[in-house]
């Protein structure tokens, strides 16, 4: 009481126009990030590097700014899903990160959004990342008719970690690499105890979706027809998800309420697993787990994988100062990407991954053999409902509840309907191309 | 001094206003809306397309079935768990406030501590569970990863999280009732399960109400629980319409259909808090 009186209702207003005042000063200074001397820019980056490799991106952070005092990048990392709300929120609203990362997956959703920059800039002028220095069909993930979305900073295929310990024990000298010799490490590999029980496994399935989407490109399967279409129950894409399904059938992987994959792997239960480069980061902080990488061997007609990448974007709507000093920090990173590989990433740029330091690292560079032959994540706004059904077809087919067909005949319907609505909504024919 | 009352008000009054009855209006509004926040061009209101497109939506009902049959088993667990625990520390000569603190601390606990927590009780490889089962030469159960398993699992755990608020809740009302009653049933020669139909349960009737009522309403929304240890899985059979519509506004971006949803979810709690009204205050 004695507050409100002494302070008075003018006082109280006047204090709370300050308060207000406050919120809004926060507010520009999130929003256009903060000019703090005549010469510095201070930049925001944000991405989903909670692991490891959020470590080694700080450290390279901290010689960036080391090395531009006129330009100080701080980061924030957070888990993807909670990343990807906040961005989203935040950046359309003009008060997002100047510099974030997007997974070339979902660039489709995010660039439609309208807050990513046209980066075409970065690959012009007498600073220019070269273009020419990324495998097309990488480029061509960040590129929306004749703009660039970002700069692939890495790339994520998925491969196979082996114990070789557990390999060499059962006269296993190299990683399988084609199917008659992974069918055979599966039964070699695989142990039981008197009852019955596996005590060893020879193979486990990680995420399931993932080991799924890695024999698709094996299979000459894909996600969606050249006009968009939904494609997902294709014979390649039945054929891929068929192995599996048979695998679990034959009691050849644990069973699926087993829970056994990365965890079994690491404690010596699992022999092979097929996941991400970026796994390599636990491993590193593993003791005594002999690991050996090498390429998902070939079941299908043909080599093949999933990746993804990592790239690098700007926000719509800085100021010249604060585009530039983050156009800086992009060209720092590619450029230096081979520090970003030692985590666990393979980097996107070629002339990087041809180094003799890259050729040092076991695990990436066994990765990065698959990279003529990766395919990434369907290229669509509607990814989430597109992969839910995918995950719904590879659980029912892995658990015994569905036939491949038949599974992925119902995704391939569910993700249809999705399309469809998202075209009739955005008014977007079935070509991509915009109506009338 | 009627201004100063005010004045007290306000700070809960505009956060009330800006925090709860704003985005309820927003809500309702955007749910005959299309906005999807990834192509904001295209928002404009669609009347009940989005309120039709749920209805037919088999994913909505998937999530309606998980939701209703959460609600099914946790109302009645935590109602019968929490009558005992409460009957337990009622007749308890000592030791009473000690017992009491610490039957309600699990729901000191967030969900995301108690999740992670009870995410190694069910591990089917190291967890507590299958560890005492095959202790004592039982065979492991797949406690999250099967579906016949994984929503009794959540229930238990959610039983364990938050019985003690409704034993709490219930001793008090336990302790309210005269001791006269049970004296007088006493001479009469009442038994003691007597005494707890005769006396005990109509007295508790109306905090019972109170109990079913508000553990229905948190049980129709709940998401936490599954989100942390199945992630809606498997094969959705644990995904309730909280998560359905999470999923909806802020991984597809739909706001406009998310908020939908919403609005049928308060509606269905709304028919069965009626009932369950309805049917407690009828006379035994």
């Amino acid at each position: 009481m004695s507050i409100f009186s002494n302070l008075g209702i003018r006082g109280s207003i006047l204090g709370l126009a300050a308060i207000v005042a406050g919120i809004g000063v926060t507010r520009s200074c999130e929003g256009g990030g903060i000019v703090t001397s005549k010469h510095r820019v201070d930049l925001t980056f944000w991405n989903g590097f909670t692991g490891p490799d959020g470590r080694r991106m700080l450290e390279i952070i901290r010689d960036f700014n080391h090395d531009h005092p006129d330009i100080q990048v701080s980061m924030q990392r957070m888990d993807w899903a909670t990343y990807y709300n906040k961005l989203m929120v935040s950046a359309m609203d003009n008060r997002g990160p100047q510099l974030f990362v997007v997974h070339a997956s979902t660039l489709p959703r995010m660039y439609r959004s309208g807050f990513i920059e046209n980066s075409a800039r970065l690959y012009s002028g007498t600073e220019a990342i070269p273009s020419a220095d990324y495998d097309p069909y990488v480029l061509e993930q960040v590129k929306f008719k004749d703009q660039f979305a970002g700069v692939p900073l890495d790339i994520h295929p998925q491969g196979m970690y082996t114990n070789a310990e557990m390999l060499r024990a059962t006269g296993i000298t190299q990683p399988p690499s084609d199917k008659a010799s992974f069918m055979r490490a599966l039964r070699a590999l695989t142990k039981k105890s008197g009852s019955g029980d596996a005590t060893q496994w020879a193979f486990a399935l990680t995420l399931w979706r993932n080991n799924f989407q890695s024999l698709i490109p094996q299979f000459r399967g894909r996600y969606l027809k050249p006009n968009g279409d939904a494609d997902l129950n294709n014979p390649g894409n039945i054929a891929a998800l068929q192995f599996l399904g048979d695998l679990s059938r034959e009691k050849l992987i644990p069973p699926p309420e087993n829970g056994l994959g990365w965890v079994g792997y690491r404690q010596k239960k699992v022999a092979m697993v097929w996941d991400g480069v970026y796994m390599l980061g636990d491993l590193l902080r593993l003791q005594g787990l002999d690991y050996v990488a090498a390429p998902i061997p070939q079941i299908g007609p043909q080599p093949g994988t999933m990746a993804d990448s990592h790239v690098l974007c700007i926000r719509k709507g800085l100021s010249e100062a604060q585009r530039t000093g983050a156009e800086t920090f992009i060209r720092y990173l590619s450029k230096n990407s081979i520090r970003w590989a030692a985590a666990g990433q393979v980097p996107a740029r070629r002339s990087v991954r041809e180094t003799a330091e890259f050729a040092g690292m076991p695990v990436q560079s066994a990765f990065a053999r698959q990279i003529p032959f990766m395919m990434y994540p369907p290229r669509t706004p509607v990814l989430f409902e597109v992969t839910l059904e995918i995950d719904q077809a590879v659980e029912k087919v892995i658990r015994g509840n569905a036939d491949a067909k038949t599974a992925l005949d119902l995704a391939n319907v569910n993700a249809q309907r999705a399309i469809d609505r998202d075209r009739a909504e955005q008014k977007i024919a079935p070509s991509g191309g915009q109506k009338p | 001094m009627q201004r100063t009352g005010f004045l007290f008000l306000a700070p809960y009054a505009v956060s009330f206003a800006i925090f709860v009855i704003l985005p309820i209006v927003v809500s309702f509004v955007l749910s005959f809306m299309r906005f999807d926040l990834t192509a904001q061009s295209s928002a404009g209101f669609v009347g009940l397309d989005n309120y039709k497109e749920a209805l037919h939506d088999n994913y909505f009902w998937s999530a309606v079935k998980a939701t209703l049959l959460f609600a099914a088993m946790i109302v009645p667990g935590l109602l019968v768990i929490g009558l005992s625990m409460a009957l337990g520390i009622n007749a308890m000569a000592r030791g009473r406030a000690a017992v009491r603190a610490l039957v309600f601390l699990p729901g000191m606990l967030n969900i995301a501590v108690t999740g992670i927590l009870w995410q190694w009780f069910f591990n089917g490889e190291f967890g507590l569970f299958n560890f005492a089962l095959k202790h004592f030469g039982s065979q492991g159960q797949p406690w999250l990863s099967d579906k016949a398993f994984a929503m009794p699992s959540i229930v238990l755990m959610s039983v364990w999280w938050t019985v003690g608020g409704t034993a709490i809740i219930l001793l008090t009302a336990l302790q309210q009732i005269p001791g006269m009653y049970f004296e007088a049933a006493a001479l009469d020669g009442a038994s003691t399960m007597r005494m707890f139909r005769h006396i005990t349960l109509p007295l508790l009737k109306p905090v019972m109400s109170f109990v079913v009522v508000t553990t229905s309403i948190a049980g129709f929304q709940m998401f936490g629980q599954a989100f942390m240890l199945t992630r809606g899985g498997p094969e959705l059979s644990t995904r309730g319409v909280a998560q359905y519509i999470y999923e909806t506004a802020f991984n597809s971006y739909r706001m406009g259909y998310g908020a939908a949803m919403s609005w049928l979810l308060f509606a269905l709690i709304s028919v069965f808090g009626i009932f369950q009204i309805r049917m407690m205050r009828r006379p035994a």
